[in-house]
């Protein structure tokens, strides 16, 4: 028996799982519907796929939303797990399910898919017959994962960065990284059976003046990090920045950069996706003024060319969004990409050879550091700072770069810290921003610049 | 002048946590900063290890509230803290509530400032302003 195998007897063998059969798991993935598979909508390329978030604690619920979201013509649904099974306490979980489905009233704001179980899951999944996007924000998603595949769920999004440093304080980075790659393997393995498994790794990270190069940067390494473990499709993503000019830029330069680091790894016969974030920071309270700007968020995941856009609802600012505005954004952002066209081609040069030489050098300080696999290399990465994410919660994250909007709302990098931005890039970058300013007003402009859609 | 600062509880808006440190940093201040998800123990076990002058806690999701009643109990087991300057600020109560009982609530919990919904430069001008007074006297 291989260890992999080993480990997986070990996390499937717990008092929350009711009798995990290997044998059954596998034949269902073997002759499961290609509609269940994102990767094959994907290699249709038909139109932009719109996927809504979304989930609930009892399965009626989840079942009456994803009626809703079908009747709304969704391309795919989503399934966002509870924070409870997020931190692996199953116990917890399934006391508030309990107390959900008995007192009609919701103890937890997602759905508690470990403890529903596979068997139950599976028949809401394959009754629907459409993509299911497993949402969640989990270290270490070992258990998850592989209920997640054996109820139908063939899109895993996540990763051992994208889901750690925006969330957490002090989980160990390192046993992320390892988690992780038992997670990249179970879904290469399973890809064999049938279509691919999709991977997608969370770009938005904090939403918080995150500039373009770190997120594209965090993007390639944990593409690279899932197909060295074999995984065959793999969506990179991003969130709206706040100027459009900048989300074209970064369309086209993170567009450009998977194909050569894939080819540099002998993985290019591997699909690469992008997905587009509507804006993940604050939303105005003004439920109109909301609908707005998701609708311009439409239009510029038309812009950058996404093959795929994660929506938000007109209630975003008040609370968890009810079903029926849930359904209201996918059928009003369907409406808008279907009246979308004959769009212009937009190419900043300049700008995208800037960010290709910032992405550039700080992968090439990640490889160059001295540690003997990929994972390592990453982590001290992290770790000495060579990669800083603006406002991450983690220990272990520098905190030393600084970013402001310049006047065209761009992000810009005014303080790089220990990241190696290349000296003609970071002038450039400053050049675009007035910095005679103190510090008191440079620190109130950060304020404005991360509220800039409340007003 | 030594401040040690940092999010109260199981609270990671970290936001307003980093914009404190480059304030705090820009008046000058040596920033001790614990960052999101702190206990009240690390707080005092930082303002000890540090020698702080200053220990200035924040709060958004309001859970200082509970943490607060227990300020002077811990406080006390900790010897040479007397003459440190305990702020806190931010939004400190869950839902809303009176300035003027909120700020008499959090004094009577071993608090020096109380800063309920003050905007940040505001904040730390009453920190300045507490710090010359404490030099005169």
């Amino acid at each position: 028996m291989s260890l992999l195998q080993e480990e997986r007897e070990i996390i499937l063998s717990n008092e929350y799982v009711d009798a995990f059969d290997f044998d059954e798991v596998a034949e269902f993935v073997s002759n499961a519907s290609k509609e269940l598979f994102i990767s094959h909508h994907f290699k249709k390329r038909e139109k932009m796929l719109v996927q809504p978030r979304g989930g609930f604690p009892t399965y009626q619920q989840q079942y009456a939303l994803y009626e809703f979201f079908v009747d709304a013509n969704v391309d795919v649904l989503p399934l966002t797990i509870d924070s409870n099974t997020r931190l692996n306490d199953y116990g917890t979980a399934k006391k508030m399910l309990r107390l959900s489905e008995e007192n009609d009233m919701d103890m937890l704001n997602g759905y508690p898919l470990v403890t529903h179980g596979y068997r139950t899951t599976r028949k809401m999944i394959t009754h629907f017959n459409k993509p299911v996007s497993l949402r969640h924000g989990t270290p270490d998603a070992r258990l998850l994962i592989e209920t997640a595949i054996a109820s139908g769920i063939f899109e895993i999004e996540g990763g051992p960065i994208t889901y750690l440093l925006p969330y957490s304080k002090n989980f160990p980075l390192d046993k992320a990284f390892l988690y992780w790659k038992y997670v990249e393997r179970v879904c290469a393995n399973y890809s064999e059976l049938n279509e691919p498994i999709n991977r997608e790794s969370f770009g938005p990270l904090t939403a918080t003046l995150v500039p373009p190069s770190i997120t594209i940067v965090i993007q390639l390494l944990e593409m690279l990090l899932s197909l060295e473990e074999g995984v065959k499709s793999f969506s990179v993503s991003f969130a709206q920045q706040g100027s459009m000019n900048q989300d074209i830029v970064t369309g086209a330069v993170i567009r450009k950069l998977v194909k050569h680091y894939a080819a540099e790894i002998d993985c290019a016969d591997a699909a690469i996706n992008l997905v587009y974030h509507q804006w993940m920071g604050a939303f105005p309270t003004n439920k109109d003024f909301a609908e707005q700007l998701i609708n311009l968020s439409t239009v510029i995941a038309s812009m950058v060319g996404a093959d795929k856009i994660i929506t938000k609802t007109r209630e975003e600012a008040t609370g968890i969004p009810t079903k029926e505005a849930n359904a209201k954004t996918v059928a009003d952002t369907q409406y808008c990409l279907r009246i979308l066209n004959g769009l212009p081609s937009v190419v900043d040069e300049e700008e995208e050879e800037m960010l290709t030489l910032e992405v550039k050098a700080i992968m090439e300080a990640v490889f160059n550091d001295p540690a003997d696999t990929l994972w390592r290399k990453v982590f001290n990465s992290i770790k000495n700072g060579v990669i800083d994410v603006p406002f991450s919660p983690h220990i272990i994250n520098q905190n030393q770069m600084i970013t402001i909007r310049d006047a065209n709302k761009n992000i810009r990098i005014i303080e790089r810290g220990n990241v190696p931005i290349p000296d003609r890039c970071y002038e450039f970058e400053k050049a675009q921003c007035d910095l005679s300013k103190d510090t008191t007003s440079i620190v109130n402009d950060i304020i404005h610049d991360i509220g800039i859609m409340q007003w | 002048m030594k401040v040690v600062t940092g999010v109260v509880g199981n609270d990671i808006h970290v936001v307003a946590n980093r914009l404190i440190d480059l304030s705090l940093q820009a008046r000058g201040y040596e920033v001790f900063n614990l960052g999101v998800n702190t206990h009240l123990e690390e707080f005092f076990d930082a303002a000890v290890e540090t020698g702080a002058e200053v220990l200035m806690i924040s709060s958004l999701n309001g859970e200082a509230e509970g943490w607060g009643r227990e300020v002077k109990l811990l406080k006390a087991k900790y010897k040479n803290l007397d003459d440190l300057i305990m702020m806190i600020g931010g939004n400190l109560v869950v839902g809303s509530g009176n300035t003027e009982d909120i700020v008499a609530r959090y004094k009577k919990y071993g608090f020096d400032l109380v800063c309920h919904q003050v905007d940040l430069n505001t904040g730390l001008d009453l920190l300045q302003d507490l710090l010359e007074e404490r030099c005169k006297s």
